[in-house]
């Protein structure tokens, strides 16, 4: 049989998985704090390829990938903090607000989106890659691109996860998911925290639009399909679940690259989507979400 | 500050708008074209050509003596009800004497149109768009199609795979089309071609625009190692991961972008990492050297408006721009449709590279002065190295064998 | 919001409507937008029954406009049915659908409805386009371009006739408003504020929030599949670039601008969207980039929509309430 076309597919499915998971992560953690949908997803990440486009290739920076990331971590906290505070905050105490939330969030999308296409052109940008050349083991073939947007995107969750362990910040989200009220009992302030969430989102997103640039380049409207993954990947593991999040990331990176692979990419989106329902009929809070 | 912008934006042009309006003696010309939305780049391309002959012409001192207004529409998506409003906005409301459009539609732009009388150019491109016309050549008397259809592109693409001087290491092809009307019906007519041809169709994969990984399609081509591959969808990031992907591990393949050469980025973006990569280009307008100085100069002209080279669409616009002023003129009144229609019906009109014929079902066919452009990457630029129909080669441009073939 | 104000806002509304022929009639372009503007207000007051009232969180209404559309064409052009038959066939095959989409939706929640609803959306267009969908009719990534029009005593109520059509249109959107009016009025409309409110204690008095929601989601993919069939009936032709997301965001901004949950707002925010679309198409490129702050900022400055602002402009019997959706309970409650 082929071993080594399912072993070359595999890797496939694993770097899509990896990037998956980045962008899965934040869309998560926001709804699992704040329960705040953010339709506006997509174009964030598209915000991160267009920063690290204007730094890179419109001002010519020099310094690379690295200056780039110092660089935009501050921008896109701050970028999502203000967002939220602006637009989402002032809707909590209203009636629907989960209903205005998605709707405040598409008028931004589409807002954002245009505004991109006003400001940089219906054409793609495109940013030098971070790594060339291939690793060649036997017949199978890493590409080095592939495994360092591998290893960032796994350091980047690996962060993320140390920052809600190991910080004051961390615990305080946490401690807003799982309890609000408690939270605001033992006076955590919870706007201020709901406003980070959103920031901490925004990057890990954004940071997957820079990451993927160099690989799949900069559209207006290219945050769509993200927006879309980011969210069958969320429900599929469970809304507000970031280890449903990641485990939910990789089954349908593999389950994406295989199917694509035995019966056709015609038969990807169905197939995410039958997963999907499948899944949702049995269990409907997702594979490791919790009801509320 | 940015919501003002907008503000004043609009009240500019509502300005102007009205004072247009009330400006003398002028023949509108309604341009509906994508202007936002996932079409705008090919929009763009379109108005490039059709603003170029505008402004000739206006610069000429118009016609008939009187100035060309554009009117714009923006199509957006091109949903039914939004091609319709544009006709009924354009023809119907500011009863404009001519329409120039690019992609428009598919076959909708045609019944949208066809109720009036106004002549239409568009860019469909589209077997459907033709069958629309055939079902009442009396009413849709007005439509004009400035390429030919999806079928003999592909066919023609075909004919100069088969005529290119390469001996195939096998008789296997690879098709992957985008889901679009124009992918599919590419795909479909490539399929039956080589099947007929006596070839194995591999693999046939139709996939949603945004693909960008190919990692699993690639997989299988590299078990069949076909002698050809060839990818159409129209729009740069699909074709270049593609390509990227392909490239890692290359099988000995000829590499038909067909259509999807197109898009500037393709080659922009990569330069001459692109060489050796074939593609086609309907109503073209061959490059690096032009076929008659007229067109070489048409060229110059271009690039200095705009700066950069022209783009598939922007000639052929430009061209639908002028046949229809030639056939004013030739008529003596812009509001006369019906004589207008039946002259470039009948006469045609003699552009930059020689005579546009259009036949009985009103298409711009490919072949005499206004063939089909077949093109190679070369040196990091798109380079004629055939036209078709008849396939001859193009002047003294050779077709290379590209670098990943052993 | 009582009944008396709604059905007097509503006649109003449709009134003006009914006038503006009078005026425009000769103008095509501008007919065609009246057009819109009715078959619109009936899809976004769909919308608004099962998001705003019955508080689904479904995203799927563009895609059983389209289905209903689809089926339309189909039914009159494989099998020759007359387009009004085929019109309220179409209304059948969407609320059958609209059934089987519900089923596994109801007992998921909030974002989760959302996705599925909105997978239904995403997984039409490759449907339409693909073999299977050739194959029942669709003309697969070509269209329907050929829809026969309605064609009832004598008028044909095609592209060519804009006024025939506007009337019919009017007609059409006069009965579905009603129907959507008379669910909200009825004990429906009652449970469902209940259900929203606090959904434990309604169960606990008896009211079946499953029963409820799934006649819901018929009753709205059924008046949305006509809508989509009349649509088709009236273009004449259809494809998938109806699936885009332009159409999807303008009903979006339709209900903000109407008042999520104030019928009969989404009329008034079909019509104004519209108008208000069409009034920045001279901004060419920039027209969506404003249209999306606009959104933000109406959501923002406009809790409760237009009619919100309204009702807070004339005061009448229900304004001296808070404009919450609480009160309106209490106020439908108190009458029903």
């Amino acid at each position: 049989m082929y071993i080594e076309e399912y072993l070359d597919v595999f890797i496939s499915g694993l770097t899509n998985g990896s990037v998956y998971a980045l962008m899965a992560v934040g869309l998560t953690l926001v709804y699992g704090v704040s329960r705040a949908f953010n339709f506006a997803y997509g174009s964030f990440y598209s915000l991160g390829g267009y920063f690290a486009w204007v730094l890179m290739v419109y001002l010519g920076l020099s310094g690379g990938y690295l200056m780039v990331l110092l660089m935009a971590v501050p921008f896109l906290i701050g970028f999502g903090y203000v967002t939220e505070k602006v637009i989402v905050a002032p809707l909590r105490k209203r009636s629907d607000w989960e209903v205005k939330v998605m709707m405040i969030t598409l008028g931004l999308a589409l807002f954002l989106d245009n505004g991109y296409q006003v400001l940089f052109g219906p054409r793609m940008k495109s940013l030098p890659p971070i790594m060339t050349g291939a690793v060649e083991l036997g017949p199978i073939y890493i590409a080095n691109q592939d495994i360092m947007i591998f290893v960032l995107a796994i350091s980047g969750i690996l962060a993320f996860r140390w920052l809600l362990n190991n910080t004051r910040i961390g615990m305080a989200v946490r401690a807003v998911a799982q309890n609000p009220i408690g939270a605001k009992i033992v006076g955590i302030p919870k706007n201020r925290i709901f406003a980070a969430t959103f920031g901490i989102s925004t990057v890990m997103v954004g940071l997957g639009g820079i990451l993927l640039a160099q690989k799949y380049f900069i559209s207006p409207m290219g945050g769509w399909d993200i927006l879309v993954k980011s969210w069958v990947i969320t429900a599929f593991g469970g809304m507000g679940s970031i280890r449903g999040g990641l485990l939910a990331a990789f089954i349908l990176g593999m389950l994406e690259a295989y199917v694509g692979y035995v019966f056709g990419m015609t038969w990807v989106l169905f197939a995410l989507f039958g997963v999907l329902l499948a899944t949702l009929a049995i269990r409907p809070q997702g594979l490791m979400g919790k009801w509320g | 500050m940015k919501r003002i912008i907008p503000i004043v934006l609009l009240l500019t042009a509502i300005l102007t708008l009205t004072g247009m309006a009330h400006a003398g003696d002028v023949i509108k010309v309604g341009v509906p074209l994508a202007m936002t939305g996932p079409y705008t780049d090919t929009g763009d391309n379109y108005w490039k050509g059709i603003k170029m002959a505008i402004d000739e012409i206006n610069a000429d001192g118009g016609l008939l003596g009187k100035q060309l207004e554009p009117i714009r529409f923006d199509t957006q998506e091109f949903a039914p009800e939004r091609v319709m409003q544009g006709a009924d906005y354009l023809v119907g409301q500011e009863k404009v004497d001519s329409v120039h459009a690019g992609w428009a539609g598919w076959g909708q732009d045609v019944r949208a149109y066809g109720k009036y009388t106004a002549p239409f150019f568009a860019d469909d491109g589209s077997q459907a768009a033709v069958d629309v016309f055939k079902e009442d050549p009396e009413k849709y008397a007005n439509i004009f199609q400035l390429t030919d259809t999806d079928i003999n592109q592909a066919t023609s693409m075909f004919n100069v795979l088969m005529a290119l001087p390469y001996e195939y290491p096998n008789k296997k092809v690879v098709i992957i089309n985008a889901d679009d009307a124009w992918g599919t019906g590419v795909g479909d007519t490539l399929e039956t071609k080589f099947k007929e041809a006596g070839w194995e169709v591999a693999l046939r994969e139709v996939v949603p625009y945004g693909t960008r990984e190919w990692g699993p399609i690639m997989t299988r081509i590299r078990r069949i190692k076909p002698a050809i591959i060839h990818v159409e969808i129209v729009s740069a990031p699909e074709v270049i991961t593609f390509f990227r992907q392909f490239m890692r591990t290359p099988t000995d393949t000829i590499l038909s972008y067909g259509y999807s050469i197109v898009p500037r980025e393709v080659v922009e973006t990569m330069g001459k990492e692109a060489d050796g990569l074939i593609g086609e280009v309907p109503t073209a307008m061959p490059t690096p050297e032009a076929p008659t100085p007229e067109a070489q100069a048409w060229v110059e002209r271009f690039t200095e408006i705009w700066g950069h080279q022209p783009q598939a669409g922007s000639w052929a616009a430009y061209s639908g721009v002028k046949a229809w002023a030639a056939a004013v003129v030739a008529v003596g009144d812009e509001k006369d449709h019906a004589a207008v229609n039946r002259h470039i019906a009948t006469v045609g009109y003699k552009g930059e590279t020689g005579w546009w014929k259009w036949d009985e079902d009103h298409v711009m066919r490919g072949g005499g002065d206004v063939p089909f452009g077949h093109y190679q990457v070369q040196d990091g630029e798109m380079v004629t190295i055939f036209t078709d129909p008849p396939t001859r080669p193009y002047k003294d441009y050779k077709f290379i064998k590209p670098r990943w073939i052993k | 919001m009582d009944w008396k104000r709604m059905s007097g806002t509503m006649a109003l509304i449709y009134g003006v409507m009914a006038l503006m022929p009078l005026f425009v009639g000769g103008t095509d372009h501008l007919m065609h937008i009246l057009i819109m503007c009715l078959i619109w207000a009936v899809v976004a007051s769909c919308w608004d029954l099962i998001m705003g009232f019955a508080g689904i969180f479904s995203f799927g209404q563009v895609a059983f406009f389209v289905i209903g559309a689809y089926a339309s064409a189909i039914l009159a052009l494989t099998f020759g049915i007359h387009p009004l038959a085929a019109m309220v066939l179409a209304g059948v095959v969407a609320a059958a659908i609209g059934v089987l989409v519900a089923l596994p939706c109801l007992r998921l929640k909030g974002a989760y409805i959302a996705l599925v609803t909105f997978a239904v959306h995403m997984i039409l267009e490759p449907f339409l386009k693909s073999d299977m969908g050739r194959a029942i009719g669709t003309g697969g990534s070509r269209g329907i371009l050929t829809i026969p029009p309605m064609e009832l005593f004598g008028i044909t109520f095609g592209a060519g006739d804009k006024v025939a059509v506007f009337y019919a249109a009017l007609v059409l959107a006069v009965v579905c408003s009603v129907i959507i009016m008379l669910v909200i009025r009825s004990f429906w409309g009652t449970a469902f504020l209940a259900l929203k409110d606090s959904a434990g204690f309604a169960a606990s008095l008896g009211v079946s929030a499953f029963k409820y929601k799934l006649a819901v989601f018929a009753l709205t993919s059924f008046l949305t599949g006509l809508a989509g069939g009349f649509y088709g009936h009236y273009i004449g032709m259809l494809s998938t670039r109806m699936l885009g997301i332009d159409l999807f965001v303008m009903l979006m901004i339709m209900l903000v601008l109407g008042g999520i949950g104030q019928f009969p707002g989404a009329i008034l925010g079909a019509i104004v969207t519209v108008t208000f679309n069409e009034a920045l198409a001279p901004l060419g490129t920039y027209r969506p980039m404003v249209l999306g702050a606009l959104v933000v900022v109406l959501v923002l400055a406009l809790p409760d929509g237009i009619i919100g602002l309204l009702r807070n402009l004339v005061p009448g019997r229900g304004a001296a309430e808070p404009a919450v959706a609480e009160s309106t309970a209490a106020n439908a409650g108190g009458q029903g």
